[in-house]
């Protein structure tokens, strides 16, 4: 669905399913430079099965128009402006990476929205380093590749997919090519700056789950142990042979762990 | 691994694990029509698309995957979907883009079928084609429409091997709107990937260079992924709700894979023309060495080219590595390692003097085939494109002496001594040289 957040034109898939603000909903967030398309092969899914699903896509992301978000912030508030919009008052928030972020800080300035966090390959923080951030102001194909491949696990890099004849990495690189330009510049800079993640979730009283990623590259695996163990409660699966994409490359693993954690929608 | 992986590494690997069960190191063959759901929960969810797997071989196949994963690799697509044949792969395109009161521009120089599919049988189903030269952008942008759905032609074309200038004709399309669908047969993503220069869409007969031995039909459409199917509202079967899967937007919810998730949920399921697990299976054999033979083939093309330029028995000699082929640059810019192991020649004394020709070669094989390890050689005229009319024959360049050789992997000595035989025996044939 297309609504409008703060002035600008925004991108809502709700999974094809007419959406109900009233139901479960969840509100499933993408990383840097990514789209709602990162979650292609879940959110239909959940939302076929009676979820109320909201992936949007971040201002200057995917099919949304207006201008990017410079603070990881400024992205929890946009979520909490855009779950008002919509007419909801609690959700189940699901991020991955730099969703993981906005997720913690959401759950952290908005207890009452925030119903339950799953985090998908993040960490407490995502500091990232100063030749990819000049590469993504400056040669923005470059940091695509780059991210594209330190992205990926042996999956990714071996061309393999669950889903019939795609081509995981390819479809990534378009996917991230497909955003305004600068808006990737604008995400890294929002994670490297963002240093309210531990506190955020030392703070969290909601059940969370973080799905990690053996060889994850990018947000490293004992970054997503330590932020496990600072959740109070959190549950934590690791998927074998993952790398930081783990939503695209593990498609499958990642739909049973959040089942297996989500209430049922009833 | 930091970067992707290269050429011949992917030939290799792309698109394959070794099964966990039992480790197998080939590509098993999936000879099956259909698989075990899990429950009756998975087998709603993939019969919606909402996750990854397999239904029933019709619509895909664990073996045909790898292949088709392998080949979007290749060609630095996001995916592909294998085909019955290379025409299937070029109906299943038209299908998913076009709708009655449509219109394509198409290259005129292009094998028979092609021309026929889209003058006699997409022309009664309504849909119109305006024909071009290949060599011709400005004719590509003077004959778009506002209707057009694709701008198609063959990188290389068959058999008068014109040479598409790809990055011009793409800038054209792309200032159209319109994807750009090339034929990248007798190219292969070993010479020339289309995508890197703008393409949207590729697709081959997977009989010819990609499997080489010649044993197993087939075809893929490889999607670029790079067009932007929502900037208006003339791809309304990529755009809209679809008719089916409790209708998907397959633009919202597929992005960069719409146009493969059309072909693979509208022309599979509804017209059906799957490669089987064993073709799948041989092509992948071929496509293992596909970066091996190409080298080979480019050689000995090379070394055909000269000896043929010097036989006293040949009139003429077209290719696009020779310098007064009127794509010459256009290939050398394209394509530094060769333009193709196909030759287009005439042999001196015409149509009689060919037939004499072809019925004479011992290595050379009389078939109507390109890209086989083994050479081959034909008469366009009276084969390959004979059903076209006289009018379509000569815009399609093909001449009554012309002879079509595909350059095969043999030593070239054992060649040159065959075609050095078969050429006497053809100038003996209408009185020509002793």
């Amino acid at each position: 669905m297309k609504i409008d957040v703060n002035g600008a034109p925004v991108f809502v898939s709700t999974g094809g399913r007419e959406f109900d603000p009233n139901g479960t909903v969840l509100l499933l967030l993408h990383g840097s430079g990514q789209t709602h398309l990162t979650w292609m092969l879940q959110g239909r899914f959940l939302a076929n099965r009676g979820w109320q699903v909201l992936m949007p896509d971040l201002p200057a992301h995917g099919l949304s128009g207006g201008e990017a978000l410079t603070s990881i912030r400024d992205m929890a508030e946009w979520c909490s402006d855009l779950l008002k919009q919509s007419g909801v008052k609690r959700a189940h928030v699901i991020g991955h990476s730099q969703g993981g972020l906005v997720g913690l800080e959401l759950a952290s300035t908005c207890p009452d929205t925030v119903a339950s966090l799953a985090l998908v390959a993040t960490a407490l923080a995502i500091p990232v380093n100063p030749a990819l951030l000049d590469m993504a102001q400056n040669r923005e194909d470059k940091a695509i590749a780059a991210m594209t491949d330190w992205g990926h696990g042996r999956d990714g890099h071996f061309h393999d997919a669950t889903l019939p004849g795609l081509d995981q990495m390819n479809f990534g690189r378009h996917l991230m090519a497909s955003n305004e330009s600068g808006a990737l510049f604008a995400d890294l800079s929002a994670c490297a700056s963002y240093d309210g993640g531990e506190e955020a979730a030392r703070s969290l009283t909601c059940p969370s789950l973080c799905i990690l990623a053996e060889n994850d590259k990018m947000t490293p695996l004992k970054q997503g142990r330590k932020m496990a163990a600072v959740l109070t409660d959190a549950r934590e699966i690791v998927i074998p042979g993952a790398g930081h994409m783990l939503p695209g490359e593990k498609p499958d693993e990642v739909l049973k762990a959040l089942r297996g954690f989500l209430p049922h929608p009833g | 691994m930091a970067g992707d992986y290269k050429f011949d590494t992917l030939g290799l690997h792309a698109g394959q694990s070794p099964d966990e069960r039992f480790g197998s190191r080939a590509v098993p063959i999936h000879q099956t029509t259909s698989y075990v759901f899990e429950d009756s929960e998975h087998a709603a969810a993939l019969f919606n698309m909402e996750i990854g797997g397999h239904i029933y071989s019709r619509l895909s196949n664990p073996t045909v995957a790898v292949l088709e994963q392998r080949l979007a690799a290749l060609e630095g697509g996001v995916a592909a979907v294998a085909v019955a044949s290379g025409m299937s792969a070029l109906f299943l395109t038209v299908l998913a883009l076009c709708s009655a009161g449509d219109h394509i521009v198409s290259s005129s120089q292009m094998y028979g079928a092609n021309i026929n599919l889209f003058e006699h049988t997409l022309s009664r189903y309504g849909i119109e084609t305006t024909f071009v030269k290949p060599n011709d952008p400005d004719g590509f942008a003077a004959a778009i429409r506002p209707n057009t759905k694709i701008i198609f032609g063959e990188v290389i074309g068959n058999p008068g091997l014109d040479i598409m200038d790809v990055p011009k004709i793409a800038a054209i399309a792309e200032q159209a709107g319109v994807p750009l669908v090339l034929d990248a047969t007798f190219n292969t993503p070993w010479l020339f990937k289309p995508l890197d220069h703008g393409a949207n869409i590729v697709i081959h007969s997977l009989t010819k260079w990609i499997g080489g031995h010649g044993v197993a039909m087939g075809g893929a459409i490889i999607d670029g992924g790079n067009f932007d199917w929502g900037q208006n509202d003339r791809f309304p079967t990529l755009t809209s709700p679809h008719y089916a899967f409790q209708q998907v937007n397959l633009w919202e919810e597929f992005g960069p894979l719409a146009f493969t998730m059309r072909v693979r949920s509208e022309g599979m399921y509804n017209v059906g023309p799957c490669l089987s697990p064993t073709n799948a299976f041989h092509l992948l054999q071929g496509l293992e060495t596909l970066g091996l033979r190409m080298e080979r083939h480019m050689s000995n093309t090379q070394k055909m080219l000269a000896f043929l330029s010097a036989h006293e028995q040949i009139g003429w000699v077209r290719h696009p590595s020779l310098d007064d082929h009127p794509d010459h640059d256009v290939a050398k810019r394209l394509m530094p390692k060769g333009a193709g192991s196909i030759i287009a020649c005439g042999v001196k004394g015409g149509r009689d003097a060919g037939r004499a020709f072809i019925e004479s070669v011992e290595l050379a094989s009389h078939l109507a085939n390109v890209g086989d390890a083994k050479t081959l050689v034909i008469h366009p005229g009276s084969t390959t494109h004979s059903h076209l009319t006289p009018q379509a024959m000569e815009n399609a360049g093909l001449t009554d002496d012309m002879i079509r050789i595909s350059v095969g992997l043999e030593d070239f000595d054992d060649l040159a001594a065959d075609f050095d035989r078969a050429l006497k025996i053809a100038g003996k044939s209408v009185g020509g040289s002793k």
